[in-house]
């Protein structure tokens, strides 16, 4: 099973491409400097042979003779061939029988064929070789075989063949390899993979403190899985504590039904009963709604109708809303605008978000106090500031106001479910934007809106 | 509010008409009301209350019967459940659309979120009540479904001795003017416009605060607390009318 898995992953076929397309680029390569050195060697040996003629002809006409045979006697090899024949074609020196029929006196390189008569018997050789006319009417021929330049060219070309079989070989094997390799980490994330969607939720994935792509993927991967995880636990902790905030009132309703039920002797007495244990379903059925809108508003990212939100107008329409409401508690609400800001918002979120954190403030601040709210500028930011002169929230709650139903010891005896700042929260962060809230004397909440990022 | 005792026609056939003969006899047609909703035990709540405020109420358990009732008996207002077996809700309500039957239809759905709410209005729905819901706000509902404003070219309203100009934006009562801040104005716009009529606080948030949310203050009573103080001056007799639990009732005569 091993094998075919091998030879079906895209990695080896990868490996295969790149052999091939090496192999090509070899023989190729292959072609170019053959035929390179072939054209090389040739033109140094014509212009060998053209610079001989040249030299022979320059002589005087006695001398020509002993110097084409001085030439020949030189050439240990053999490869060189000269003659001089007379006008009417006699031999006069050199080692060519007569003059090569297929040669033109044109004073131009040619490739000619000439046979040679050697003890073993006629032997035919390609040269290339040159004529002339001299002054004196003879007819002056030098040549050279280029059967050895040829086998030079050869040499190398078979030089690149070999090389191309190990290079191919090893390209395979090293396809193989890293096949196998990526075969076997998938393998082991799959295991564990595996065991993460049993329910083990602590599993992470391997990974090497190496800049590796493999690696960071599993970082990344394993940064997912810690914030799945840390929602998981905090929805377990949510679901305790909605059961908690619900069975509250349910309980307190089904005694005083049960109660009323036995003890009440008139209708306004079950009235009296049946209205409190209303009141009770009431307040259970407003914990729902809270929670539905919270999950809503948690999920709604991309139905968000998004549009320029003018803060100062939005938040003179909170502060007018709040007014009557802040005065019969005789606090003073203001609303201390200097600038006029916008932002890119949901306007109804956005305006429910102030709204609550406003009705929080008044709801939080003795009779007397201040509810102050500010549109502010800051580096690349846009703030809205609510604050008051309440109990504010300490260090330590800071955290906890943020949790579904957390109400803080102070204000046990508040009425509220306790899911506004959640709510804000969630608001916020749809928008991108970011919460703050500041610890010390009176409360202080700050909503910042980070300017857009220059696209 | 002129009650007619109660008369249930739970699913009584239209044919047999003691109910017309009844309202006709006391010189009153009742008001028809279909009700297309599968849970029984709801309906029949639902049923019994309209019944006792005097409403002739028909009932449907599912959406394709729903359908041919609308079509046949013609009611003056609808109820409709959002989620119903044979066809769905808001199925019916496009049908009726389309043969431009234009009865006044209450959505009543389980399904709370604002997406939900704007789809059921914008599917011919003219209102939408989230399940569970109080019977006082229902029937309130239905009422100012029924009586809805009729578009009028009137630049003033009157209710008894108030009076509204709406180009002005001025209020009096007698020959008393009224200084009212801009949404002091257009709540008691609102209730003027819908005068004789329960308004809830549910209603009067979504209308006139255009809240898409409750939030957990007494909002409505404080602000109806200041413009009552405006409207109802010393000695005068009230016209806004507090109902225990319920909502506010604007009111010429006491």
């Amino acid at each position: 099973m091993r094998q075919p898995q091998i030879i079906r992953s895209t990695t080896f076929h990868w490996a295969l491409a790149v052999s091939g397309v090496f192999a090509v680029f070899v023989i190729v390569l292959f072609g170019f400097i053959y035929w390179q050195t072939d054209d090389y060697l040739i033109a140094r040996s014509d212009r060998m042979i053209a610079r001989q003629l040249n030299y022979i002809t320059g002589l005087p006409s006695e001398r020509r003779l002993i110097a084409i045979d001085e030439h020949l006697a030189q050439d240990s090899r053999g490869v060189q061939y000269a003659g001089l024949f007379g006008p009417d074609g006699r031999k006069m020196a050199g080692n060519l029988e007569r003059f090569p029929p297929e040669l033109t006196m044109n004073d131009f390189v040619q490739s000619i064929t000439v046979v040679r008569m050697l003890a073993a018997g006629p032997q035919s050789h390609a040269i290339r070789a040159i004529a002339r006319r001299l002054s004196d009417g003879n007819a002056l021929v030098i040549g050279r075989e280029v059967d050895e330049t040829r086998e030079i060219s050869h040499v190398v070309g078979q030089a690149l063949a070999l090389g191309l079989l190990p290079a191919l070989c090893l390209c395979l094997l090293a396809g193989a390899w890293l096949s196998m390799r990526a075969q076997k980490r998938v393998e082991e994330v799959n295991q564990r993979v595996q065991r993460i969607i049993a329910g083990d939720l602590r599993e992470r994935l391997p990974h090497r403190n190496v800049d590796e792509p493999f690696s960071n993927l599993a970082v990344i991967v394993n940064g997912m899985l810690d914030e799945m995880e840390a929602m998981i636990h905090a929805l377990a902790g949510v679901g305790n504590d909605i059961a908690h905030d619900l069975r509250t009132p349910l309980t307190r309703a089904r005694l005083t039904l049960e109660r009323g039920r036995t003890n009440a002797t008139s209708l306004e007495q079950l009235q009296t009963v049946v209205d409190k244990a209303v009141a009770n379903v009431d307040q259970s059925l407003a914990i729902i709604t809270a929670l539905l809108r919270l999950a809503e508003i948690e999920n709604s990212r991309r139905s968000a109708a998004f549009g320029s939100v003018p803060l100062h107008e939005m938040l003179g329409e909170v502060g007018d809303i709040y007014e009557p409401i802040a005065e019969n508690k005789k606090i003073d609400l203001r609303v201390d605008v200097r600038h006029r800001l916008s932002v890119r918002a949901d306007r109804d979120l956005l305006f429910e978000a102030v709204a609550n954190l406003v009705d929080n403030a008044i709801k939080f601040t003795p009779e007397g106090g201040k509810v102050e709210i500010e549109l502010l500028r800051g580096d690349r930011e846009t703030i809205v500031r609510v604050a008051d002169t309440g109990s504010g929230i300490s260090e330590q709650e800071r955290e906890a106001v943020l949790r579904r139903f957390y109400r803080s010891d102070k204000i046990r005896n508040t009425p509220g479910v306790g899911l506004g700042l959640s709510l804000v929260a969630a608001i916020v962060k749809l928008h991108g934007f970011r919460l703050a809230i500041h610890s010390g004397a009176g409360g202080r909440l700050e909503i910042i809106c980070p300017d857009p990022q220059p696209a | 509010m002129a009650l007619v005792s109660g008369k249930r026609t739970v699913s009584g056939s239209m044919g047999e008409s003691p109910a017309n003969a009844f309202a006709a006899a006391g010189n009153r047609l009742m008001t028809k009301v279909l009700l297309i909703e599968d849970d029984s035990e709801t309906a029949e709540e639902i049923t019994a209350e309209l019944s006792d405020r005097g409403f002739e109420v028909e009932w449907s358990a599912n959406g394709i019967e729903g359908l041919d009732k609308a079509r046949s008996l013609r009611p003056d207002a609808m109820i409709v459940d959002r989620l119903l077996p044979g066809m769905d809700g808001l199925t019916v309500i496009e049908a009726l659309r389309k043969e431009q039957v234009r009865t006044p239809v209450l959505v009543l759905s389980a399904l709370g979120a604002v997406d939900d709410r704007v789809r059921g209005l914008r599917m011919g729905g003219d209102d939408y009540l989230t399940k569970p819901f109080a019977l006082v706000e229902l029937i309130a509902r239905v009422e100012a479904l029924l009586r809805r404003p009729v578009e009028s070219r009137e630049t003033t309203l009157r209710v008894g001795p108030l009076e509204l100009d709406l180009i002005e934006r001025t209020a009096k009562r007698g020959d008393r003017v009224i200084d009212l801040l801009p949404r002091e104005f257009r709540l008691l716009e609102y209730m003027m416009q819908r005068s004789d009529q329960l308004l809830t606080r549910a209603m009067l948030l979504e209308e006139v605060w255009n809240y898409k949310f409750i939030p957990a203050t007494n909002l409505v009573d404080v602000h109806m607390g200041r413009l009552r103080h405006k409207v109802d001056g010393p000695g005068e007799t009230p016209m806004i009318h507090n109902v225990r639990g319920s909502g506010f009732i604007l009111r010429a005569a006491p």
